[in-house]
């Protein structure tokens, strides 16, 4: 139970880390980025590569550190060349983009499954309520914990961070006050496209590492998203975490039914709410 | 004459701000009653509320249906209309395929003395994007008049006006009400406009109900002026 | 009182006839049954493959054109309707004619349930939400084996007689190209009926300011909600060719790729005019075969594909041709631009 409970733990971390790179750039450029899947899917093959090479701490800085650069790019060539015309314009630019990152990953990586060990300090097992848990997956858990703290402190407490709240609010606006908002475009996009690319190397020792997994945790992040209330890091931690557990219990309890269980909780949330948990309603 | 409108007890919160606490207003066939008082005081909020647009509370009654809890479109077609204090019109339609699209279900196709009342002949056949502000703001009225309303709310019609179009607003706004019988609300900042057109005025005040009477009294009374000038000296 | 707008009774005369439309739809109708007379039967195949597929393109595109929403998930009911066909066939219970006529009403309200709930989200909540929901039933049609066996997919066992006619030729490529492009050309002339009636231009103007249209005493949601279930009623109908032709349905045809490549069609043949996403489908399905052929790197070509259209050209092949008659209008028109324009 406690196992259980735990396992969703490990799931929901993951994917709040993941969707709050989607709540970042949505927030500051009002689109949904079709490609978040592909960034974390990068992340996860270039801290693969490195980490092979290199040991794993390399793997982690180098696929968070990478796929930052690579947000910034994607800010500066097509988000911000595209923010005057009708957002699903640039929406469907990402999926493009994320057509092309898919077709690197297969060409470079090829379309086998890869895993990846854990390193040696984090193999281990930990005893918790006269369970075994892999250590490993504490660590996730851990890792994603301080990296909500640290947005979260930003957001609140740093002077970017207000100046991201407010150009989410009203970009002209905070523009006239002198908010660089075409330096913070880059910084937040590519924050969150360092995010993905984190929670991908990180989650490589847990889940495997194949070319379909950027489509299967896209959804999986839209998803999230779309009960959290979109532009909503609340939300999306509720819904990560309610997804989370859902997945873990599911697998265990249901496991024929357990894949369709975020559908089916997405459907009822949105019958019954659709500006989602935390959205501001239309 | 008994009240058309009757609306009774109407407020509105966001949060902690309480845009409008309970309100009273009734509304009578052929006469301009017109909304006013300094900014914030809630008037536009309460158009907004009694239309539909914003959910409040309180109770509204049309004739003798209570349409408190009804969508805007089902209050339209019931016959309660408003205009726009944004110009609210379809800008890539003709003057006239937008005019026939709001007659489509009527029962009274009063298009034709619409055109003529704002004089829309000329634009017809226009996009509306294209028209002049003025005339986009005569199509948003005349599309709030199509099938004769049993009511209507305007929320600040002259708004942007020149002086020129503003005054023959006034002369459109009291023809509507004499002729067709309609019941006006009118909300408005033109202090000309409202003194040329309406039977009687409300003042709110950060969204309570400070008089209620007819506009000579209603202008020289100390709570309002206190209101506006913040001094009764 | 008030009068009759006699002008409004003008207006039905003024829409034009549209002759070059009418022209334009029996000519492709008879290109169409002289193409499958000749022996060309790898050609054919290809064309009708392209036709069926078309029918999905045609379904984006016209939520697209109608309501400004772009549907990420219409693999969804193209997939519902190869999977109804082949069910009708396999499975225990009415007769197939009778299962065979209930799908495409059936997705469509379905669909049209969908888009009540759905309709209350705005552009990209509701693009991610269609995205998730195309996932969705890709999932379901993996885990249920017993009804869709599962990844392995269920065979289309095309009974000898349908409705009284034999069903050999559905199967022919002259055969379907043929019923494929009848079946284009009804759904075509019925939409554009729909388009210049009163609910057609009343689910333009929502798309316009759907507000207003409220406040003028139309139920808005109910509107969308019908051309949402009518998008994914034709994209069914696409599904039902696809498996009454390749005798097999697998979840293949439920991938989030089937609808991407759904989606980059319809964008490519534009929806300026209503015949756009079919064109896009067939350019697209034509491009696709000869660069499977060439290259590994299809994923990429289509990405960037998508990528140069969406900036460059959002208009697509139809606005390409759009520009190109209103530049042929005004160059040859009587009237001087200078005249029409209003003194403001």
């Amino acid at each position: 139970m406690l196992t259980n409970t735990l396992n969703g733990l490990v799931y929901g971390s993951l994917l709040f880390v993941l969707s709050s790179g989607l709540v970042l750039v949505y927030g500051l450029r009002r689109v949904v980025n079709f490609s978040h899947g592909a960034l974390y899917m990068l992340g996860a093959y270039i801290g693969y590569s490195i980490a092979l090479r290199y040991g794993f701490t390399a793997g982690v800085l180098a696929g968070g550190l990478a796929l930052g650069l690579v947000g910034i790019i994607l800010d500066l060539v097509v988000f911000r060349n595209l923010s005057d015309r009708n957002p699903l314009v640039t929406v469907i630019v990402t999926f493009g983009v994320f057509l092309v990152l898919e077709d690197i990953v297969k060409s470079v990586w090829g379309t086998q499954n890869y895993t990846l060990d854990p390193p040696a300090a984090l193999s281990g097992v930990v005893e918790i309520g006269g369970n075994p848990f892999p250590a490993y997956r504490l660590f996730i858990i851990g890792a994603s914990f301080i990296m909500a703290m640290i947005l979260a402190i930003w957001l609140k407490f740093g002077r970017t961070g207000l100046f991201v709240r407010a150009a989410s609010f009203d970009p002209s606006v905070a523009a006239m006050c002198g908010v660089r908002t075409d330096l913070l475009g880059p910084a937040v996009v590519g924050l969150g496209a360092a995010f993905a690319g984190f929670s991908g190397i990180i989650a490589a020792p847990f889940l495997s590492l194949h070319p379909a997994m950027g489509s299967e945790i896209l959804v999986l992040s839209f998803i999230v998203s779309v009960i959290g209330g979109l532009g909503s890091f609340g939300g999306a931690f509720l819904s990560a975490m309610l997804l989370g557990q859902i997945q873990a219990f599911g697998t265990v309890y249901m496991p024929e039914l357990a894949a369709l269980l975020p559908y089916l909780l997405m459907s009822l949330i949105l019958v019954w709410r659709p500006q989602g948990l935390s959205g501001r309603a239309a | 004459m008994t009240a058309l409108l009757q609306c009774r007890n109407i407020s509105k919160s966001y949060g902690g701000v309480h845009a409008l606490q309970g309100v009273d207003l009734k509304i009578e066939p052929g006469r301009v009653h017109g909304l006013i008082g300094p900014n914030g005081a809630g008037k536009s909020t309460f158009i907004d509320v009694v239309s539909g647009r914003t959910r409040g509370s309180g109770t509204v009654i049309l004739g003798d249906v209570d349409i408190s809890s009804l969508p805007p479109d089902k209050r339209r077609r019931l016959g309660l209309s408003r205009s726009f204090q944004r110009t609210s019109i379809f800008p890539a339609m003709t003057v006239r395929s937008q005019l026939e699209l709001a007659a489509t279900w009527v029962d009274d196709d009063n298009t034709a003395d619409l055109v003529d009342m704002f004089s829309l002949h000329a634009v017809l056949d226009e996009h509306a994007e294209e028209i002049s502000y003025g005339q986009q703001r005569l199509v948003d009225l005349a599309l709030a008049l199509v099938g004769m309303p049993r009511v209507l709310l305007l929320d600040e019609p002259a708004a942007g006006l020149s002086a020129g179009d503003s005054h023959s607003l006034t002369d459109h706004l009291l023809e509507i009400a004499r002729r067709w019988n309609v019941a006006v609300l009118l909300v408005e900042h033109d202090m000309d406009v409202i003194f040329k057109v309406c039977n009687v005025l409300t003042v709110l005040e950060t969204g309570r109900l400070l008089i209620e009477g007819p506009p000579d009294a209603v202008r020289s009374d100390p709570k309002v002026i206190q209101a506006y000038f913040g001094s009764t000296a | 009182m008030g009068g009759q707008l006699r002008m409004s009774r003008s207006i039905r005369q003024s829409t034009r006839f549209p002759i070059g439309e009418i022209v334009g739809v029996i000519a492709v109708g008879l290109s169409g049954l002289l193409f499958a007379q000749l022996d060309m039967p790898l050609l054919q195949s290809l064309m009708a493959q392209a036709l069926i597929l078309s029918f999905l393109a045609f379904g984006i595109g016209y939520l697209i054109r109608m309501t400004g929403w772009v549907s990420f998930g219409h693999a969804g009911p193209f997939g519902l309707g190869a999977y109804g066909v082949a069910l009708a066939f396999s499975g225990p219970g009415p007769a197939p004619e009778v299962m065979l006529l209930l799908i495409i009403p059936g997705v469509t309200l379905l669909y049209f349930l969908v888009g009540l709930v759905v309709s209350r989200l705005e552009g990209i909540g509701f693009a991610m939400l269609t995205l998730a929901l195309g996932q969705g039933l890709f999932v379901a049609a993996t885990k249920f084996r017993a009804v869709t066996g599962g990844s392995d997919g269920i065979a289309v066992s095309l009974p000898r007689r349908l409705f009284g006619l034999t069903t050999d030729l559905l199967q022919q490529p002259h055969g379907m190209l043929v019923f494929a492009l009848s079946f284009l050309l009804i759904v075509y002339v019925f939409l554009r009926l729909f388009e210049r009636s009163h609910l057609g231009r009343l689910t333009v103007a929502i798309r316009e300011n759907e507000e207003r249209a409220r406040f003028l005493g139309y139920r808005t949601r109910a509107l969308r909600a019908a051309v949402y279930g009518i998008s994914c009623g034709i994209a069914s109908i696409g599904g039902v060719l696809f498996g009454l032709y390749q005798g097999f349905v697998s979840p293949d045809v439920l991938t989030w790729g089937m609808s991407g490549s759904g989606l980059i069609m319809a964008i490519l043949g534009g929806s300026s005019f209503l015949w756009g996403p079919i064109v896009g489908a067939i350019v697209f399905f034509f491009t696709r075969e000869w660069l499977t052929e060439n290259t590994d790197h299809w994923l990429a070509i289509l990405g960037i594909a998508l990528i140069v259209i969406m900036v460059l050209w959002p208009k697509g092949l139809s606005g390409g041709v759009e520009r190109l008659l209103a530049r042929l209008r005004t160059g040859s028109g009587p009237v001087p631009v200078e005249l029409r324009r209003k003194a403001a």
